[in-house]
């Protein structure tokens, strides 16, 4: 999982932004799917820049000429979203989509699930780079373990592709960066400290999770997935070609439970490739939702 | 609503009507905008207007807003009519005028983020009619602004009761619609509805003021209803809504105004809902600075 990149100081934040820069920010959108608000756009701007600077090209009209014709598109987007977006994300990144799941989505799913003989949640973290989204979700869910989730089990599965980063993940550990926008109640909750600078997460919250390497393209690993809730996917379909695109979410369409809900990251979108999928609206973010049998309009 | 109620509503909205702080242009311009496009003269509108220099100089800083698509601002309200055609510039007036019109002092509800909403609407309303190539998004604009009309007599002429009402909605983080019914056991789209009824505010208008929380319910004007029932969503989900977490989702594809849209306007399953979502994220902060633009007054009255 990564994230947008907010890293780079806004030293152009306000200035004029040649509107070539929109164009390209409007590129990215139609063919990833990710979306820079005008705001952001000297984000676009810089990443722009860093990869002009590379290729020794001197103006944003010649860039966007690398960017559109047939024989370099395809890898120079590929390398200007390496640019866009860093390899490192936090915990708590997106607090409107965790109210969202305490605050509307567990009263519902509750209420939907609650006279199976099994009071089961499974979340899938897909794409969960070094950890900090499924143990994100984990310590919100078991701060309703004695409410809401009493007498409930909560089955996380988080899969990343990169060997590296899963191992990473089991371990747990992490220092201020990551936890940055960790409150501190969950920190002294959820954390022991390893050493001046970084802390661990406690045991309770590493067994809600299995960690494992998966490729989401891998389509014979993607058919055990069934039977998902929540699927979280954050940032990571941004990388695939349409085709690939298209398979992956298939995937995970038919993986959600009835009634399930598929987030992906805080400004990315589907861009209409499964129209069984239904976009949905909670306060300050967007989920993707597989309707219940019962709500009628499938 | 029983008859007791609405006789009560009728009563204290009735004061509010002859209440000193409306501009004297507001109506007639009101009147103007539901005369059909060529029937209105430019003269009359720069006219009606000079009477008024305090709304004049307001309209023209609104009119300088990148939200209106200009890069220079007008210097002259003809000069902006010329730049943005007369319907734009009436529906600017309008919302400066609105923004004079009520005293804002002790407001159960913040007049800042009323005014928010409320211009956040009318932008979403327009901006969505003009994505849908609907006929007029300048009146889309009008009926998003004063879709919650009602909210501002219950705060002049019921301050208790909607007091409570704002408190119950925050704690419980439900709409206040659901809570009004509850505490008071009528809405702001009655009390809304009765105010433009008075002021002779056009039928498609009184429909929206009175229907937009149940567009199934309108007797006419079903498409703009929908429109602006959908806009209100989408604004209390974005960042422009009442100042609180309202805990609900919104399935507007499942929404039965969804449908009574589409069936007039073809183009709005290809919109791109996600884009428009995020979009609606830049226009947050410049709606913000037209709010304290226009509705300044207000904002110092209720401190």
């Amino acid at each position: 999982m990564t994230t947008l990149s907010t890293a780079v100081a806004p030293a152009k934040a306000g200035a004029p932004i040649d509107p070539v820069f929109r164009q390209i920010r409007d590129l990215v959108y139609k063919v990833c799917g990710i979306f820079q608000l005008d705001e952001k756009l000297y984000l676009m701007a810089d990443a722009c820049e860093r990869r002009m600077k590379h290729l020794n090209v001197r103006t944003p009209r010649e860039y966007w000429e690398l960017l559109t014709a047939d024989a370099s598109r395809e890898a120079e987007l590929r390398q200007l979203l390496n640019e866009v977006t860093i390899g490192e994300t936090c915990l708590f990144r997106s607090q409107p989509q965790l109210d969202a799941l305490r605050k509307v989505i567990l009263p519902e799913l509750v209420l939907e699930k609650s006279k199976q003989i099994v009071k089961r949640l499974r979340i899938w973290s897909a794409g969960c780079s070094t950890g900090e989204e499924p143990y994100t979700l984990a310590m919100n869910l078991m701060e309703e373990s004695n409410g809401m989730l009493k007498g409930w089990t909560i089955e996380i599965q988080a899969t990343d592709l990169n060997d590296r980063s899963v191992e990473t993940a089991k371990a747990g550990i992490y220092g201020d960066y990551a936890l940055r926008s960790t409150p501190e109640l969950f920190k002294r909750k959820y954390f022991t400290q390893l050493d001046e600078r970084r802390l661990e997460v406690k045991p309770e919250v590493k067994k809600l999770i299995a960690f494992s390497r998966l490729n989401l393209q891998d389509d014979s690993r993607m058919l055990f997935m069934k039977g998902m809730d929540l699927i979280f996917c954050c940032n990571v379909l941004i990388y695939f070609d349409g085709p690939s695109k298209a398979k992956v979410i298939n995937h995970y369409y038919s993986n959600l439970n009835f009634g399930g809900y598929f987030f992906l990251g805080t400004s990315e979108s589907l861009l209409n490739l499964n129209e069984k999928f239904r976009l949905v609206h909670f306060p300050g973010t967007i989920a993707y939702w597989k309707p219940s049998l019962k709500s009628g309009k499938l | 609503m029983t008859s007791s109620i609405a006789a009560t509503i009728r009563k204290r909205v009735g004061a509010i009507e002859s209440m000193p702080s409306i501009p004297t242009i507001f109506l007639p311009l009101l009147e103007l905008l539901n005369l059909p496009p060529d029937k209105v003269k430019l003269d009359e509108v720069v006219k009606l207007v000079s009477y008024d220099n305090t709304i004049a100089a307001q309209c023209l800083r609104v009119a300088s807003s990148p939200l209106f698509g200009l890069a220079k601002g007008p210097e002259s309200i003809r000069g902006a009519v010329l730049t943005l055609g007369l319907r734009k510039v009436e529906s600017i007036l309008l919302t400066c005028c609105l923004g004079n019109a009520f005293p804002a002092k002790n407001w159960a509800l913040d007049p800042t983020v009323f005014w928010k909403h409320s211009l956040g609407c009318a932008m979403v309303c327009r901006s969505f009619s003009e994505k849908l190539g609907a006929d007029d998004p300048d009146k889309a604009y009008m009926a998003g602004l004063l879709h919650d009309l009602g909210f501002v007599v219950n705060c002049i002429a019921f301050p208790k009761e909607f007091a409570a009402v704002v408190a119950s909605a925050t704690v419980e983080q439900c709409s206040f619609g659901d809570a009004e019914m509850t505490t008071m056991g009528f809405t702001h789209c009655e009390t809304g509805r009765a105010l433009a009824e008075k002021w002779h505010l056009a039928p498609d208008l009184v429909q929206v003021i009175a229907h937009h929380h149940d567009p199934e319910k309108s007797e006419s004007a079903h498409a703009l209803v929908a429109l602006v029932h959908l806009s209100d969503l989408l604004c209390r989900m974005r960042g422009m809504g009442y100042g609180y977490y309202e805990k609900r989702k919104v399935d507007l594809m499942g929404d039965p105004a969804w449908d009574t849209l589409l069936k007039t306007h073809a183009d709005l399953n290809n919109i791109d809902l996600a884009r428009f979502s995020f979009e609606m994220d830049d226009a947050v902060a410049e709606v913000a600075t037209l709010v304290s633009t226009i509705f300044g007054g207000a904002k110092a009255a209720a401190g």
